[in-house]
């Protein structure tokens, strides 16, 4: 189930950069706006990916000192 | 291919024949588009010894007058507005017009030089004669105290008797004075009035640091045969003077032609200036009213030099900017034709330069412009070379783009058409130093600062007084801006709000609300969407938790930034069609790469999908696992995964391959090739005999052209020392990635000891106490968090983010053998 969301996200990320390609302004600085959107998409689910998975199934539990 | 930031733009070697009558207006029209990066067509001509070196020489004298008439103008605190040029070229570099200008300019600076001596002139005599009047009246108002001149020899028997007993060195002058009464005494009436003529006295003014010496030196050499009265000078002559200094006005009384001239050659040669003044009070009144007629005529004819100096100074003041700029194009046209060859028979400049591909139409178009224009008889040529030398890089950057390109040009000059990192750091640069300074308040200050900068840009980027701090955040506005909105985003993954978390959605862990053990354990009952669960924060095992994420998250991000900037090498090798680059250096790359070190993320993620808890399991140490996997090939101390021991023997094979085969593998093919070439230059050479002697001869001569030296050694050596860098670098460029968790632990700790050590202890006061130190906390906590946290703590991040692409990255795909396209322009370099 974890997984899953993961690479539902993955997915949902992969298709922003695909329409992020085509919709990107045209002129001098597409190349631009097409590696800038691509890549900024692709690093935050990273991160989010990341730090979801950490969390998934921890082999530590939170825990604290009872007084 | 359209331009892009991808790659350098497309450059062409352009052959321009510019007539020679209107070679200025085209090249100052070339100077306004900025387009073209001439090149020196005589690299073995001296500086003064090229064709233009006469005019650049006076035009550098003009410029040398424009400096010294904006010195003036400032010193008069004139106001000097920008000029309103329009860059057009049509008529402004008119040669009559520059020769207008010049001897203008020229006209104005020796009226202004000459006024401003007059003016210092008058401006020295007028203190003078305010030093003469002031001596006058001070000393005639010693002699008025001191009674009637006519006996001198009363007075001095008067005033020797103040300083009896003060001072030693009065004894000496009444013994002198004693003697002088006794003989007087003894004598006929006679001798008395020959006595009353030697006494004279020296008047002056003297600086008043320098009158003790004065006093001192004068006692000494006369052995006290004298007397001295001084006074304080007037304060109108320490404002008059130039230095502000304070003054003595002084009065010398002695006794004989020699001694007066002594004291008068003592007096001078420290510094002070005497004045003749009458003995007799009629004398010295008449002396006073002259001094002040003097002062009066010396002001107003100061004052009207002033005047017309100030006037003629407003006049050039208006007209100075646009001079300067039309003088310094002049020069730069000048300048940049000194590169050019001079084609005596046809009467035209010969000039060569690269210019991006995409801009020829344009510059065609302003060519036939000037014809135009200028009713020139032969027209300007334009022609395209096309040539085996490489031409320069040049990368069409805008506004948002010039600061990421600037970073990764301080590293090197990408070679002509190499792939730009540049395009690639505007992201990567500004996430990689989030994932170290993430926190949402100081990611939010960041971002409003910069904010600032690009919303006033237009105000801020007139000004050219911005001091070299606030210049150099402004000039990386948009990186800054970038910076601080991925700091944002990182620190609300991180759950990081000045250190303090957030809890936007339900905690995933639940506390027992009882616990017989010593240390009670959350439990999970979920996970949590975005970001870290804010439960722990406030657990005492955080450390733990965060360090293992952490630096997982490091070792994942850098792998990936390290195998995408080689997949730039493959762009590459591609674009250039080097295909035995792909599979002798490229390929066996990132089999290395991903057989050692990818497989470590792969373990990584899958770590995390498994539920060790569940399956009673527990799970093997990575670290442990990946130096087994070389130390001990098929051994396991723990299983991962089924099939793990064969998968791990097979990835080591894989990557030891992978040593030789980039050593080995290019420069065996490379002299391969060289082999087969001159095995065919043999047997050409052995089929002589057979062969027509033209068509051998001009076989052989294409073949030497065309073949470049090989050089076996060079090639090994160069190979052997990539194998080296690429392997090692690995590991080492993999460890180097942890500076990511080190600097975000750093900085999160940080965050949270200034909070625990300033708000927190003001929020357990109470009462009014309470309160006041709330607000004086704060005020504490929000500067430090603003210069320590975010000012220092970004820049160590934002430097560190910088090593990581310089090194880490681009260390896998950048060449950087290329050399910057210089346009020739008009625009000011900031010197």
């Amino acid at each position: 189930m974890g997984g899953l969301v993961v690479l539902l996200v993955g997915l949902l990320t992969a298709l922003m950069s695909v329409v992020s390609y085509y919709v990107s302004p045209k002129g001098n600085n597409t190349s631009t706006w097409q590696m800038s959107l691509i890549l900024t998409f692709s690093c935050c689910y990273l991160l989010w990916a990341i730090t979801y998975l950490a969390q998934l199934h921890p082999l530590e539990a939170p825990s604290r000192v009872l007084e | 291919m359209s331009p892009s930031l991808f790659r350098s733009e497309e450059v062409s070697l352009v052959q321009l024949y510019l007539p020679t009558e209107s070679a200025r207006p085209i090249m100052s029209a070339l100077g306004e588009l900025s387009t073209i990066h001439f090149k020196d067509l005589n690299p073995d001509v001296v500086a003064f010894q090229r064709s233009f070196v006469r005019e650049i020489r006076r035009l550098t004298d003009t410029e040398r007058l424009l400096r010294y008439l904006h010195s003036e103008i400032d010193l008069n605190g004139i106001h000097v507005p920008d000029h309103n040029l329009p860059p057009s070229y049509e008529s402004v570099l008119e040669s009559s017009t520059i020769e207008d200008i010049i001897e203008r300019i020229t006209r104005l600076e020796a009226r202004v030089r000459q006024l401003v001596e007059s003016s210092q002139l008058l401006e020295a005599r007028y203190l003078q004669q305010l030093e003469f009047a002031n001596v006058l009246t001070k000393a005639d108002a010693f002699f008025s105290k001191s009674g009637n001149t006519v006996d001198p020899l009363r007075n001095n028997y008067e005033t020797s008797s103040i300083f009896s007993g003060e001072d030693d060195t009065t004894a000496p002058l009444i013994e002198n004075a004693l003697e002088l009464g006794t003989t007087g005494t003894f004598d006929s009436e006679e001798t008395s009035p020959q006595m009353n003529t030697t006494l004279d006295f020296v008047s002056g003014i003297i600086p008043t640091v320098k009158f003790q010496f004065l006093e001192r030196i004068l006692w000494r050499t006369l052995r006290g045969n004298l007397f001295i009265h001084q006074v304080r000078a007037d304060d109108s002559l320490i404002h008059g003077a130039e230095k502000n200094e304070e003054k003595t006005i002084f009065l010398v009384i002695a006794h004989g032609t020699q001694i007066l001239l002594r004291i008068r050659k003592i007096s001078e040669s420290l510094g002070a200036t005497l004045f003749p003044v009458e003995e007799d009070a009629p004398g010295r009144t008449s002396q006073i009213q002259q001094a002040n007629v003097s002062i009066s005529d010396l002001n107003a004819v100061l004052e009207n030099t002033r005047s017309a100096l100030y006037t003629e100074l407003t006049f050039i003041a208006e007209h100075i900017s646009a001079w300067e700029a039309v003088l310094h194009k002049d020069k730069t046209v000048f300048q940049v034709m000194n590169l050019f060859n001079y084609d005596q028979n046809h009467k035209c400049l010969i000039a060569e330069g690269w210019c991006p591909t995409a801009n020829l139409p344009m510059v065609q178009k302003t060519l036939r412009n000037i014809s135009d224009l200028t009713d020139s008889q032969a027209p300007t040529i334009l022609n395209v070379v096309h040539t085996s030398e490489q031409p320069p890089t040049y990368f069409r950057v805008n506004k948002f783009t010039e600061g990421f390109q600037s970073i990764i040009d301080s590293y090197g000059i990408a070679t002509y058409r190499e792939v730009n990192h540049g395009i690639v750091a505007i992201v990567t640069f500004p996430f990689l130093f989030a994932i170290m300074f993430g926190d949402l308040g100081h990611g939010a200050i960041m971002a409003s600062v910069a904010l600032m900068f690009v919303l006033y840009e237009k105000t801020l980027g007139a000004k050219k007084d911005l001091d070299e701090i606030v210049g150099m955040v402004f000039y990386g506005r948009y990186i800054v801006l970038l910076m601080g909105l991925f700091s944002m985003y990182v620190g609300f993954v991180y759950n990081d709000l000045f250190s303090k978390p957030m809890s936007i959605f339900s905690s995933r862990w639940v506390w027992p609300v009882k616990s017989e053990e010593a240390i009670a354990r959350a439990v999970q009952v979920g996970t949590y969407p975005i970001g870290i669960d804010p439960t722990w924060h406030s657990a005492d095992n955080n450390l733990l938790f965060m360090n293992s994420y952490k630096m997982k998250l490091s070792i994942i991000l850098g792998v990936i930034h390290m195998t995408f900037c080689l997949f730039l090498s493959l762009s590459n090798y591609r674009f250039f069609k080097r295909k035995l680059d792909i599979y002798a250096v490229f390929v066996p790359s990132l089999i290395f790469l991903e057989a050692i070190f990818g497989y470590l993320v792969i373990t990584i993620v899958y770590k995390w999908c498994i539920d060790w808890k569940a399956k009673d399991l527990q799970p093997p140490s990575l670290l442990n696992m990946l130096i087994l996997m070389f130390l001990s090939p098929g051994t396991l101390e723990d299983q991962l995964y089924p099939g793990q021991k064969y998968l791990q023997v097979g990835l080591v094979i894989a990557a030891l391959i992978c040593v030789p085969w980039l050593l080995i593998v290019k420069p065996f093919v490379l002299w391969r090739r060289h082999s087969n070439e001159e095995n065919k230059y043999q047997s050409l050479n052995s089929d002589l005999p057979n062969v027509d002697e033209a068509d051998a001869l001009m076989a052989v001569d294409s073949q030497e052209k065309q073949a470049e030296p090989f050089e076996l050694g060079e090639v090994v050596i160069h190979q052997v020392i990539h194998t080296i860098e690429f392997c090692l670098g690995c590991v080492s460029h993999t460890a180097s990635y942890l500076r990511l968790w080190a600097l975000s632990l750093a900085h999160n700790q940080l965050s949270s000891v200034l909070w625990n050590m300033t708000l927190a202890n003001g929020f357990r006061m109470t009462g009014i106490v309470g309160s006041i130190f709330v607000v004086i906390l704060f005020g504490f906590w929000f500067i430090a968090t603003c210069v320590v946290l975010v000012a220092m703590e970004g820049t160590s991040a934002m430097l560190h983010s910088l090593r990581l692409h310089w090194v880490e990255g681009m260390s896998k795909h950048f060449e950087g053998e290329g050399y910057a396209f210089t346009p020739f322009t008009f625009k000011v370099t900031a010197e």
